[in-house]
């Protein structure tokens, strides 16, 4: 199965499959845009207990939790023109680049939402009710001290969503975007390297997936200052090296309690 | 639009029989998956010495990588280290007896190693610490202790972890196709292109997964409330 291995190929690949890194970016980009405004309006209902929306947000969010993404890919690539028939809309014409652009935004847009609700529901009531106190209306109290401090308790999770939405992409191949891995999967057939090629792949995937995770850590730090954590962040740190101490220490195989006892 | 309901049935029909290889793989992978992941949480917890870097960099590298990556290098990759090591040892045996769908049972198993020792990791360390004093002070020895205090606690508190897992391993067999292994995803292709009714197969495919996920999240709140029993709080 194809030519011997050759390591050096590994960076001839690496910059031929640099380019198509735009692509892979650009659809994580515009759908994390999209479904933060989808996993918004998918939230409200759910935040404030809408009746009949509730139970609809709670639909869409078991559908798209509940299905693989390649399916939802292939389905709103085939079914999605279909559908827009009977409003007389014709997209068949449309690249299929917006159609994997819109089912990723669907899709993180579902887990964005349960993130937007668990961090909302993170936020203390009593800081409404302080902001209520001192004559805010719904909106500011929203606006000024929920959001601020939901955006800091959210950001771990968003970071994780962002690199899981990265690593989707991959997938994108499947209806013939050429993304990184759609790239790869080109010049793996062509020149038959293809484990030099997937390497190269792993690699970029490996490099901007890391690249993301410091970023989101420094931006986690710097949203956290309100909290004044300094001292009291230090105190965890520490208390939990403790525990891995006291971890490796108390159930070391080498070192158990009835040895102890001697 | 003129959606065909009586071929969603037939899909439907056509698809169950891809049911079994989705489970399978997902089952080994799992599996396979929670035995490497706790070799490497406990590696990474008693940081032992050689082998703490070559675990972390074994979950940053997989965590950083999409799946469908590994299954790729494994592919491509795998017969080539078996052959070369066959021909060195002088065995007989080549990579063209693997069947395909090895291929995906160890990449899986690799891909969810990773994930699951940081479960495995973050149910242990759930477990509080005066519990395993407990243990010692009533004269449990670090086996009992582990066995019989530890480990029950920890899987516990780590099954929202383990469904979420499980699920995610359910939706990761649809990249079996790429390995020509019949999944639900490849059969749905095969079932679409055969029919030219695209629509419909991957509505019956989804609907499959939707159902599969719901069991499984049905069934683990069922194991949750049995396993959290000694957790109650309160009196009596």
């Amino acid at each position: 199965m194809g030519e011997p291995i050759d390591i050096s190929y590994v960076l001839e690949y690496l910059i031929k499959l640099l380019p198509t890194l735009r692509i892979t970016l650009l659809i994580v980009v515009s759908s994390i845009v999209i479904g933060l405004g989808v996993g918004f309006i998918v939230a409200l209902p759910q935040l404030y207990k809408i009746p009949i929306l509730r139970r609809f947000s709670q639909i869409y969010l078991s559908f798209f939790r509940g299905t693989p993404i390649l399916i939802q890919l292939f389905l709103f690539y085939y079914g999605l023109p279909e559908v827009l028939k009977l409003v007389h809309m014709d997209v068949s014409r449309v690249p299929a680049l917006y159609f994997v652009i819109l089912t990723y935004a669907l899709h993180s847009g579902a887990y964005l939402a349960e993130m937007i609700r668990a961090a909302v529901g993170a936020v203390d009531r009593g800081q409404v009710e302080a902001a209520y106190a001192v004559g805010m209306t719904g909106f500011q109290a929203f606006t000024r001290i929920v959001l601020p401090q939901a955006i800091a308790i959210s950001i771990p999770v968003f970071a994780n969503l962002v690199i899981a939405n990265l690593k989707d992409t991959s997938l994108a191949f499947s209806l013939g975007i050429m993304e990184l891995t759609g790239k790869s999967q080109t010049l793996a057939v062509m020149s038959r390297h293809f484990v030099e090629t997937y390497i190269s792949l792993a690699l970029i995937y490996f490099v901007i997936s890391f690249g993301l995770e410091q970023l989101f850590h420094l931006l986690e730090r710097r949203m956290q200052r309100h909290n004044r954590r300094a001292a009291t962040e230090k105190k965890e740190q520490s208390s939990k090296k403790l525990r891995y101490r006291w971890l490796s220490a108390g159930i070391g195989f080498s070192r158990g309690g009835r040895e102890n006892e001697a | 639009m003129k959606l065909d309901f009586g071929f969603i049935w037939t899909a439907f029909v056509q698809l169950l029989t891809a049911v079994p290889t989705a489970l399978a793989i997902t089952a080994v992978s799992v599996f396979c998956g929670l035995l490497i992941g706790t070799a490497v949480a406990v590696i990474r917890l008693y940081k032992i010495p050689v082998l703490y870097p070559i675990a972390t960099s074994y979950v940053t590298f997989i965590r950083g990588t999409p799946m469908l990556t590994h299954l790729l290098l494994i592919y491509f990759g795998l017969p080539i280290i078996v052959d070369s090591l066959a021909e060195a040892l002088g065995l007989s045996f080549r990579s063209v007896s693997i069947p395909m769908i090895g291929f995906a049972y160890i990449s899986f198993s690799i891909t969810a190693g990773a994930y699951m020792s940081e479960v495995v990791r973050s149910g242990l360390l759930a477990v509080n610490q005066g519990q395993i004093e407990a243990a010692y002070s009533i004269g449990m020895t670090t086996t009992q202790a582990t066995r019989r205090i530890v480990l029950p606690q920890a899987f516990a508190a780590s099954l929202p972890n383990l469904s979420n897992m499980v699920i995610g391993m359910l939706h990761g067999t649809t990249l079996a196709f790429t390995v020509s292994v019949v999944d639900i995803n490849a059969k749905a292709q095969i079932v679409a292109t055969t029919n030219w009714k695209f629509f419909e197969a991957y509505l019956a495919a989804a609907i499959i997964f939707w159902g599969l996920t719901i069991i499984i999240e049905r069934l683990t709140a069922l194991a949750e409330k049995r396993f959290n029993l000694y957790n109650r709080g309160g009196v009596s």
